[in-house]
């Protein structure tokens, strides 16, 4: 073995056991917000797996994506959700937690016999590495062309949701009368905003 | 379409514009870089103080009468005057005479009411120290000689203040010792004035 | 075009002339690079201190850092011990683990990114194929240590700066990228190394600042924000926020968020120099000099002054970056964290997608100028 193989193992198992102990504390820990911080980890240990394989793009696109913005979002939704309110103790909650418990092993059980069953024809192509990045342009803009726009489509329907969200217009008329009654004496008139452009001739 | 056109060009415009400002200012910034800097560097070099500066109080124990008017014009009735009658003579004699400078915020009224100008007004203004009471000045270190910036420590580079500089000067560094600031002299308009009121 | 000096090639030919494995003498030289690499950012972010506070006491007119050392260059020296020796507090009530975690998720991606820099034709740590990619992915993980600063050390000006940070660097690393991704489509490649080859050849002229100045521009404010220098600095505005995220960090830890600050402007002032500058090309081409002076490419004392100009170069374009940096936080006023965004999303992203579609144009219409 040499020195390489011995990095690649020792890397290989320390990437999986931080992957496999950062997902449990994910679900098991009672803090949701270290629960965000574990996903990270959760995500850059992936990212180490697809280095170990060769795909520094896809790593680094991982990194990019999955832990600079998704898990960024989703720490700032945890961290802008001001909701303090106690769980109310559920009865018999341990009938929920053994069916969760129960289905989760059943799947991994599942999964393990496939992996087990079935017989992997490993492929003996060498990895192509450097030029992956090459490749997977020419497959988004060929074969894999429709998903590729479809992802796209799906992203824009996504940010239109989330204006039409944002935009105080479409708030329902209730919500504006509580502004209004929100509105006191001490509230300084404000000029309406316009475009400076539009008006100027 | 044409308005959305005309939006386009004016953003542009402004954003050229802001951009001109910005630059603007930068060559403003950039141009004070090679200017001499304004700071005093304090313990080596320090400015002259103005004229009818008022530091530290300096007192003239045997000039003093007793009459406590300092006491009584002082906002805060701050000197101590500690006197007591000879009946001898028939006059106050004065035992000790202490200003607490702690306390003192160096409005001058004792100065200018002083009967018989036995208090004055110094340049001194380096009075800071370890104890608060060390601030509270008897008769004997009121009476003490003032620190003058001038020709009293060799290490000590006395800079003259902006209004004291020769007309088009801005830099206190370097100035030869004779050169006159901008403007009259005090001395010289009481002269003219006096010239004047003689005619 | 030679490729100079080859300092790894040299090393280990000298250990294995003293008798090592050549095994051993590769293992030797990994750490080595690193370790030099590690220090000289440190004392590159220093530097940055230094020139800050000298070219902020000069632009207001004072003088600065003074009586330590010769024009008070022992002041960050000075500044590293004070820190290095002062207890380590951490407030009541915040979060131990994360609290001691956040400075080190801030500093070392900034760190990791300097890997990619190249000083060199070979004066670079690692030639990656996803070079600059690596650094904008890298760039990325900051807002989460900043958001665990934030969140950790229960302060609500805490909590508000590492907000503040997030959403800054989330907005502003689009348009940073899509203008690296004109300059990656122009050089046909993410390396640095290829992007600063592409701009050798004529000197001063091939440099991309000439083909991309908007783009250099558009990457140079949204450096400004990543790294939160002046104009964009809300994250730590003093008069709001008493220091953001780092309110409640003392010593060590804080050190490590000062520093990681500093690395980083100085990292996007080098990538400025790597993609904009032409890197560690001079001004003037050594090669043409040699050919003119009839000295050949390989000879030894050529290639020492080519590789040692070539690092002078580099940062000299870099602290450029940074004099003018300085120099804007003098002159422009900080945003509003509504202008912030507003600048972010609405002028710098279209402006940055423009370019990229004209550049792409521009490709494909000239593609001897700007990289068929």
């Amino acid at each position: 073995m040499t020195l390489a193989d011995g990095v690649q193992i020792v890397s290989f198992v320390v990437l999986a056991v931080m992957m496999i102990g950062a997902a449990l504390g994910v679900v098991l820990l009672n803090n949701i917000v270290y629960s965000a911080f574990l996903l990270a980890l959760v995500f850059i240990s992936i990212s180490g797996m697809y280095i170990l394989l060769n795909a520094s793009f896809v790593a680094a696109a991982q990194v990019l994506i999955y832990v600079g913005a998704v898990n960024v979002l989703i720490l700032f939704g945890i961290m802008l959700v001001n909701k303090r309110q106690a769980f109310v103790p559920v009865r018999n909650a341990w009938i929920s937690k053994a069916t969760t418990a129960a289905v989760c092993v059943g799947l991994f059980a599942l999964l393990s016999t496939m992996v087990l069953a079935t017989p992997w024809s490993v492929s003996t192509a060498i990895p192509i590495g450097d030029t992956a990045l090459v490749e997977i342009g020419k497959h988004f803009f060929s074969d894999y062309l429709l998903p590729f726009e479809l992802a796209s489509v799906l992203l824009l329907m996504a940010l239109i949701g989330a204006v039409v969200l944002a935009r105080r217009d479409y708030l329902p008329d209730e919500l504006l009368a509580q502004e209004e009654m929100r509105k006191t004496a001490l509230t300084l008139p404000e000029r309406p905003r316009e475009l400076i452009s539009g008006s100027r001739k | 379409m044409l308005k959305f056109l005309k939006q386009v060009g004016d953003y542009t415009k402004e954003a050229v514009q802001a951009a001109k400002y910005i630059g603007q200012g930068l060559a403003v910034t950039f141009d004070h870089m090679q200017r001499r800097p304004i700071t005093v560097q304090y313990p080596y070099e320090k400015l002259i103080p103005s004229e009818r500066f008022r530091g530290r109080i300096h007192f003239e124990f045997d000039k003093c009468i007793s009459c406590e008017v300092c006491v009584r014009v002082c906002p805060i009735n701050l000197p101590v005057v500690d006197w007591e009658f000879n009946k001898e003579t028939k006059k106050k004699k004065l035992n000790h005479y202490s200003i607490d400078f702690g306390v003192c915020i160096f409005c001058g009224n004792c100065v200018e009411y002083c009967p018989t100008n036995c208090l004055s007004m110094t340049e001194e203004y380096e009075l800071a120290s370890y104890d608060r009471h060390e601030l509270n000045y008897d008769n004997v270190a009121l009476g003490r000689l003032p620190y003058s910036v001038m020709n009293s420590d060799p290490m000590v580079m006395p800079l003259r203040e902006l209004a004291y500089l020769p007309k088009g000067v801005m830099d206190p560094h370097d100035l030869p010792a004779d050169a006159r600031r901008a403007g009259k002299l005090p001395e010289e308009l009481l002269e003219e004035m006096e010239s004047l009121k003689a005619k | 075009m030679s490729p100079g000096i080859d300092l790894q090639a040299s090393f280990v030919q000298a250990l294995t002339d003293l008798g090592l494995p050549t095994g051993a003498a590769k293992a030797i030289w990994i750490p080595l690079p690193m370790v030099l690499m590690v220090a000289a950012v440190t004392v590159l972010a220093l530097v940055a201190t230094w020139m800050e506070r000298k070219i902020s006491a000069a632009a207001q007119q004072r003088i600065g850092p003074e009586y330590m050392g010769p024009f008070g260059m022992m002041v960050p020296a000075a500044d590293v011990l004070k820190l290095l020796f002062k207890e380590n507090v951490s407030p009541a009530k915040t979060d131990p683990w994360l609290f001691a975690l956040a400075p080190l998720l801030v500093f070392i991606p900034i760190f990791l990114s300097y890997l990619i820099v190249p000083f060199g034709q070979r004066i670079v740590i690692t030639d990656l194929s996803v070079g600059v990619f690596l650094w904008i992915s890298l760039s990325s993980i900051a807002p989460i240590g900043l958001l665990m600063a934030g969140y950790s050390s229960n302060n609500k000006y805490s909590l508000l700066g590492g907000l503040r940070a997030a959403a800054q660097s989330i907005s502003y690393e689009i348009p940073l990228a899509l203008s690296v991704l004109a300059i990656a489509m122009m050089s046909n490649s993410l390396s640095t190394i290829d992007i600063v080859e592409q701009q050798s050849g004529y000197g001063i002229l091939s440099w991309n600042v000439w083909r991309q100045p908007v783009g250099f521009i558009i990457f140079w404010i949204a450096a400004l924000a990543e790294a939160e220098r002046l104009p964009f600095d809300l994250p730590e505005a003093e008069e709001e926020l008493v220091a953001g995220y780092q309110t409640e960090y003392g010593a060590v830890k804080f050190m490590m968020l000062y520093a990681g600050s500093y690395a980083n402007l100085v990292l996007s002032a080098l990538m400025v120099a790597v993609l904009y500058l032409g890197g560690w090309e001079s001004p003037i081409p050594v090669g043409m000099l040699a050919d003119l002076l009839g000295v050949s490419e390989t000879t030894p004392w050529l290639q020492l002054i080519t590789g040692s100009l070539g690092i002078i170069m580099t940062l000299f374009k870099a602290y450029l970056m940074l004099f003018l940096a300085v120099l804007l936080r003098w002159t422009v006023p900080r945003v509003r964290i509504d202008q912030l965004l507003d600048l972010g999303w609405k002028f710098l992203l279209p402006i940055s997608l423009v370019n990229l579609l004209l550049t792409a144009g521009l490709k494909l219409a000239f593609p001897f100028a700007f990289g068929g």
